[in-house]
This record gives structure tokens, C-alpha cells and sequence, in this order.
């Protein structure tokens, strides 16, 4: 259940970490020089005008693409808002 | 692609002596770190003015070095590093980083020391670039940068758990204040007091080890969770989330006022480029025709006067007036850069970009066009994509740069009706000029989607942004900035623009007729006008014209003055009612349409041809760009020749 979950899914504001990402490596690449790594807390902030979301990523803010945002699988962390 | 960079590892010891840098007998310190962790102001504040810029040897990668005198009283070097995350190797910047510190690059030596600059306040992504650093076996320093954000938001960290986990010294500095440097020069003092015995400390590493064959995913979760338990050590609490930032990108990235702020801001820098600059290189045109001036009455006359005033004088002249110009945009794109706007800029940018086949960061390259091609390509470093990159300079010409004002506002003025067209606000002069800008942006579209499909066609790299915090610009980063991109852009442009200047007045002054110049009919540029008037008659075009264009080949604005010369108009300018009458003579109005649209497409400029060698590394991009855009050119011109 909870692996169908994707970010680009997930409510403003609430913490997730990261489990898998559905991605050839090239694509998942400068995700992953930035901290995007599977056990990184992810939390959307905001959407660009553009409807693209902005997430903070352990401490780091980054801007993804949608479609980039729906090939990552996230799981709602325990305790978390 | 096989780099000149990936020269054979080579004994550090037996190394010959590399000839270009500073002084072999200083020691030599690196400073690396992530991109926006404040790594250059930290460089600027220790360094200040003594600083070069050059570029490591065969790639396009910037080298910085700079001096710093120790309390000691001792100078070292200090190498800025390019900006990394990590050392996959893939880009350039990594590359470069990752080889300087194994001390395999050419003329640079392998540094004593490192410097690792982390932003606190993103310390646990940032220290992701602490373990690779440590593995090139150099006694490192870890700088925990911006530590006044990182109290402020209430971060906290053991600094002796974190030197213990690591290895490593600790200092915390807040380099924009000047915090905490005196700390960072102490290290540097004691670790280089015994330089020899230091170095030969160091392993060289070796440039493949097996773990480049791992899968990257693997490598980087394993070093992440090795970090995250030595943050866990040091009893590390994440600072919280910049109040100031989150209410600011509240309405930065706001739905409505978002784009509404982006567009200001274009408006502004266009604003600034175009009105601002204005009086400032108006003085500059004066001082250069001034000085001119003064040499031709010091200087008997010759042909070495007539080379040095009519070739030198005037042709690097009409590059340098636009000095001003390219350091307004310099310092507004610094500001916005600095304070952390740009990267939302290029969020908001991304999609429309995306869809013509570009992405987000081309923005500030493309806008940089505007001004000039020069800086523009120079820009489109930042583009990280190499796909995304070429494509940014390949359309970067169709911009409408100010060169090509002059030539507009000449042919526009002489041609163009001063009319009403749509109410008393939009005459035909300013609905041409519009024409023209838009023409230029549908042929860039036009580009950037065909490559796509042909020359760069394959997957899509993904953009994924960091948005730093809101910081104010530190005036004293944003002038060595201007200081930097100024040196570049007369070095580059002066110096192409000196080379064709001179060999124009040559074409201009030979044959000699009875031991004088000859007339421009005569002469072997008119004779290449004469030579090419076949190839542009069916564009409405005459051999005065070909002249001008063969001329305008160094840049574009030249043409202004060359048509003067032919028309035997004394000191002509776009704004010359002499030569605007001479024009209206000799050239019916449907050829000055064809001639502006040329103007359109058409890369007339030599600098432009140079920096993009330079930035492709090869005459093939340049090439390709010089006849595509001319076809373009001359298919456009021809079109407008026949429909007007």
C-alpha cells in the first residue's frame, strides 16, 4: 500500500522519507548529488507557479519537476505531522 | 569525451615544475565545496584583490588562485575550486576539482592542504562532499560557513565530536561578517610551516579505484548513512527553516504575484541595459573619439596613423562602448544571482523552457543575449545538462544583442515611416523594432526545437534546482564579480575585434594606387563586395551592401560606419541624416527590409564565432552555427526582399 505512495502525492507540509526512486540512473543522478537518496527525509513546502513542487530535502530546498516528483517512492515516517 | 585534462597520475615529487603558477616555492592550499555554500565570498575575503582568473588548460572550467598572507607573514596560494556535490566525475566542475586535488592537472601542483567550506545551515546534505575530499589524503579543514543563519535558526553541532568522527579540524565561520577567517589562516600557517614533510604524507590517489564501478546509488546511500550517524554523534539538531526565506518564497513562487514579480524583473534588467547604460556609453563613444582625436593631430599622417585611428582606435572603440552596458547587466545579474532570486527565477522559467526544449537555468543566458552574445555563452556554464548547454549557446545569437541596435535604428530611421499604426502609442518604426526583437525569439524557438529532434536528440536530463536562502548580496563579492566578467569580456572580444579590425583596414588600404589608398571600389574589400554581389543580388542587395556586410563581420554595428566610408559620409552614425539620404538613394525600401531581417538571423560577429570555440571546445559547433544561421539569414532576407 504505502509503496504506491509517491511524492508527488503527498500533502504540503507533511515528512516523508524516501524508499525507492523509479529511475534510470542518468535521471536520478543530479537528484542524488543533492542529498536525494533513499532514507532522506523529504518534505513538500510549496508549488511553483508552474504547479512544479518545491521540497525540502533534509535541511536543503529543492525544485523538481512534476513528473520527476511522481517517480519517487516515499513512506509517511512514524511521528511525523 | 576524452579531456586533455586526463593526463597520466605522475609522482607528485618528480613533477617538473609547473611554469604558470604563482610561485613553486609557496605552498599551495585548495578550497572546495558545494555550490552556494559561500565558498567564494570565503575566497574573496581571505584573498581580496590579489586574485587571477584563467582557465584550467583545454576545458572551459575557470581557474581561480588568489594569495593570502598568513599571520606568520608567510604568502600561500589558495585555488578556488569549482563548485561540486560530489565526484561522480561526470561534469566538467568535478572533474576538474577531483583532479586538482589529486594533483593530475597540468601546471597545477597538488595542493598541501584543503579547505572544505560547508554551509552549515544544509550541513547534512553538504557533508555529503566531506568523504570523498578525505579519501585524496590531504590534511583538511572543515569550515562550517554562514554559523551566524545556523545559531540564528537554532541549529546545533559538537565540533570536537565532528573533528574526532572525521578526522579533521573544525572552524566556524560566518564569511560574510569576517567571522572566524583569522582561524582558517591559523590552520593553513601550521599545516604548511612544514610543507615537505606534509606533502610526502599524502597518498596519491589513483584515478580509478573500484569503487567507480559500484552503482552510484549504492555508494552515495552508504556514504549518507555513515553521515548521518556521525551527525547523530555530534548531537546534531537541523537548524529550522528560514522564517525570512519562507515568507519571501511565499510570494516569490506565489501563483499569481510569482510571474508577476519575474516579469518586473526582465522589465528592469531590459530597463537597465537599455536606458541606464545609455549616458555612460555615449561618454565612452566620446572619450574614444576623442582620444582618437588627439593622437591623429599628435601623430603625423601615414598609413600607420590611418591603421591606428580608422582600424585599432575605431574598431576596438565599438566593442568597448558596450562595456558599460555588459556591467549593468553584470551587476544586476549578480545581485539577483547573490541574493538567491535567480534560482527561483529559473524554477519559474523552467516550464516554458522545457517546452521549446530548453530548461530553467538558460534563462540568465538567454537574457544575458540581450545585452550581448559574449557573456551570454559564458553564462551558459551554469547550464548543467552538456545537451541542454549547447542547445543554450546554439539559440543565445538569436537574441537580439545591442550590436544590433545601431543597425536597426539606422535602416529603420532612413526606411520606416514615422506613422501611427495602432493608436498614438505604437508608430510603424517601434512595431518594426518589436518585429524584429520577436522575429529573433521565433527563430531561437524554432532552433531549440529542430536540435532537440536532430543534433541533441536523446533523454532528457531532469532539472532539479537547489533554492538557497535569501541572503544580501556582499558588495565587495558582487565587485570582484564585475571586476572578473569586465577583464574577460575585453580580453575575448578586444582581442578577436583587433585582429579583424586590422586586417579589414589592410583590405581597405591595398591595392595602393599611385603610392596612396585606393578607392573602396578599388579596393580589395570593395572587390570583395564586387566578389559577392552575385550571392546577395537576389536579396536586393548591391556590392556597397556586400561591402558592409563583408565588414560587418567582425561585428555587426561596423556596417553603420563601412556604408558611411562607401557613401562618402563624413563620421557617420546611426543617426546621420547624410547617410540616411545616401541609403534612401541607393537601396530601394523592399532591399532594406531583406538587409534588417539578415541583420535578424545572420551571426555577424566574430567574438561570438571566438567564445563559442571556446565554450565547445572545437570549430565544429561555431561552424555549423556561422552557416546555419547564415542560411537562415539569407533565406529570411530573401523572403522579405520578395514579399515587401
Amino acid at each position: 500500500m504505502n509503496d504506491d505512495l509517491r511524492l508527488a502525492h503527498v500533502p504540503m507540509r507533511e515528512t516523508v522519507e524516501l524508499v525507492r526512486m523509479d529511475l534510470p540512473e542518468e535521471l536520478a543522478r543530479p537528484l542524488m548529488e543533492r542529498g536525494v537518496l533513499p532514507g532522506c527525509r523529504m518534505c513538500p513546502l510549496r508549488t511553483s507557479p508552474s504547479g512544479d513542487p518545491v521540497v525540502l530535502v533534509d535541511g536543503t530546498v529543492l525544485a523538481l519537476r512534476r513528473d520527476l516528483a511522481r517517480c519517487l517512492c516515499v513512506k509517511s515516517v512514524a511521528g511525523a505531522a | 569525451m576524452p579531456s586533455p585534462l586526463s593526463v597520466a597520475p605522475t609522482c607528485h615529487d618528480t613533477a617538473a615544475p609547473p611554469p604558470s603558477e604563482g610561485s613553486e616555492l609557496r605552498p599551495l592550499v585548495a578550497l572546495v565545496g558545494p555550490p552556494n555554500s559561500g565558498k567564494t565570498t570565503f575566497f574573496n575575503q581571505l584573498t581580496g584583490l590579489r586574485q587571477k582568473v584563467a582557465n584550467y588548460p583545454g576545458v572551459t572550467v575557470e581557474k581561480h588562485l588568489g594569495q593570502v598572507t598568513l599571520p606568520d607573514g608567510r604568502t600561500v596560494d589558495l585555488l578556488d575550486l569549482p563548485g561540486v556535490n560530489g565526484f561522480s566525475g561526470r561534469s566538467l566542475d568535478e572533474r576538474v576539482t577531483m583532479d586538482a586535488l589529486a594533483g593530475r592537472i597540468e601546471g597545477v601542483r597538488r595542493p598541501d592542504a584543503v579547505v572544505l567550506v560547508v554551509d552549515a545551515t544544509r550541513l547534512e546534505t553538504q557533508l555529503m562532499l566531506a568523504e570523498p575530499v578525505l579519501e585524496m589524503g590531504l590534511p583538511t579543514l572543515l569550515v562550517l560557513n554562514v554559523i551566524d543563519e545556523f545559531d540564528a535558526q537554532r541549529g546545533a553541532v559538537q565540533d570536537d565530536v565532528l573533528a574526532k568522527e572525521l578526522g579533521v579540524d573544525v572552524v566556524r565561520t560566518d564569511a560574510r561578517g569576517g567571522r572566524g577567517l583569522d582561524r582558517v589562516q591559523d590552520f593553513i600557517a601550521r599545516i604548511t610551516r612544514h610543507r615537505g614533510w606534509v606533502s610526502a604524507l599524502g597518498s596519491q590517489p589513483d584515478a580509478d579505484d573500484g569503487r567507480v564501478s559500484l552503482p552510484m546509488i549504492d555508494v552515495l546511500t552508504a556514504r549518507r548513512r555513515r553521515i548521518r550517524s556521525i551527525l547523530d554523534k555530534a548531537a546534531y539538531r537541523a537548524p529550522g527553516l528560514s522564517g525570512f526565506t519562507e515568507k519571501l518564497d511565499a510570494i516569490v513562487l506565489h501563483r499569481v504575484w510569482g510571474p508577476l514579480i519575474f516579469f518586473a524583473m526582465v522589465v528592469l534588467v531590459f530597463e537597465a541595459i537599455f536606458s541606464w547604460a545609455i549616458p555612460f556609453m555615449d561618454g565612452v563613444e566620446w572619450f574614444i573619439a576623442a582620444t582618437g582625436g588627439w593622437i591623429a593631430a599628435v601623430l603625423p599622417a601615414g598609413w600607420f596613423r590611418s591603421l591606428l585611428i580608422d582600424g585599432v582606435w575605431a574598431g576596438v572603440g565599438s566593442v568597448v562602448v558596450f562595456l558599460p552596458q555588459i556591467l549593468i547587466l553584470f551587476l544586476f545579474l549578480a545581485i539577483l544571482e547573490d541574493s538567491g532570486y535567480m534560482a527561483r527565477a529559473a524554477v519559474i522559467a523552467d516550464r516554458s523552457m522545457h517546452r521549446v526544449g530548453l530548461q530553467g537555468r538558460a534563462f540568465l543566458p538567454l537574457l544575458s543575449g540581450y545585452a550581448c552574445a559574449v557573456p551570454a555563452i559564458l553564462a551558459a556554464r551554469t547550464v548543467e545538462d552538456e545537451r541542454d548547454r549547447l542547445a543554450t549557446i546554439f539559440v543565445t545569437p538569436f537574441m537580439t544583442c545591442s550590436a544590433r541596435l545601431p543597425v536597426y535604428a539606422l535602416l529603420i530611421a532612413a526606411f520606416i515611416p514615422d506613422v501611427q499604426v495602432l493608436g498614438p502609442f505604437l508608430g510603424a518604426r517601434a512595431l518594426t523594432l518589436l518585429g524584429l526583437y520577436a522575429l529573433g525569439i521565433v527563430a531561437a524557438v524554432g532552433t531549440a526545437f529542430l536540435l532537440r529532434r536532430t543534433f541533441l536528440r536523446g533523454r532528457r536530463a531532469d532539472f532539479v534546482m537547489e533554492l538557497p536562502p535569501y541572503r544580501l548580496p556582499s558588495p565587495r563579492s558582487v565587485l570582484y564579480r564585475l571586476w572578473d566578467r569586465s577583464k574577460i569580456f575585453l580580453k575575448r572580444a578586444g582581442g578577436i575585434i583587433f585582429a579583424v579590425t586590422v586586417i579589414l583596414w589592410v583590405l581597405a588600404q591595398f591595392p595602393q594606387v599611385d603610392g596612396g589608398p585606393p578607392t573602396v571600389e578599388q579596393s580589395a574589400l570593395g572587390q570583395a563586395g564586387q566578389f559577392i554581389e552575385p550571392a546577395i543580388a537576389p536579396l536586393g542587395f548591391d556590392w556597397r551592401v556586400g561591402v558592409g556586410l563583408v565588414s560587418s563581420l567582425a561585428a555587426r554595428e561596423v556596417i553603420v560606419g563601412s556604408l558611411g566610408t562607401i557613401y562618402g559620409v563624413e563620421g557617420a552614425g546611426e543617426e546621420s541624416f547624410q547617410l540616411q539620404e545616401a541609403l534612401q538613394q541607393h537601396m530601394p525600401t523592399d532591399a532594406a527590409i531583406a538587409l534588417l531581417v539578415f541583420f535578424v538571423f545572420a551571426l555577424q560577429c566574430m567574438s561570438t564565432v571566438a567564445v563559442m570555440r571556446r565554450e565547445t571546445a572545437g570549430w565544429k559547433w561555431p561552424i555549423f552555427q556561422f552557416a546555419y544561421m547564415l542560411m537562415l539569414a539569407w533565406g529570411g532576407a530573401f523572403l522579405a526582399y520578395r514579399i515587401f
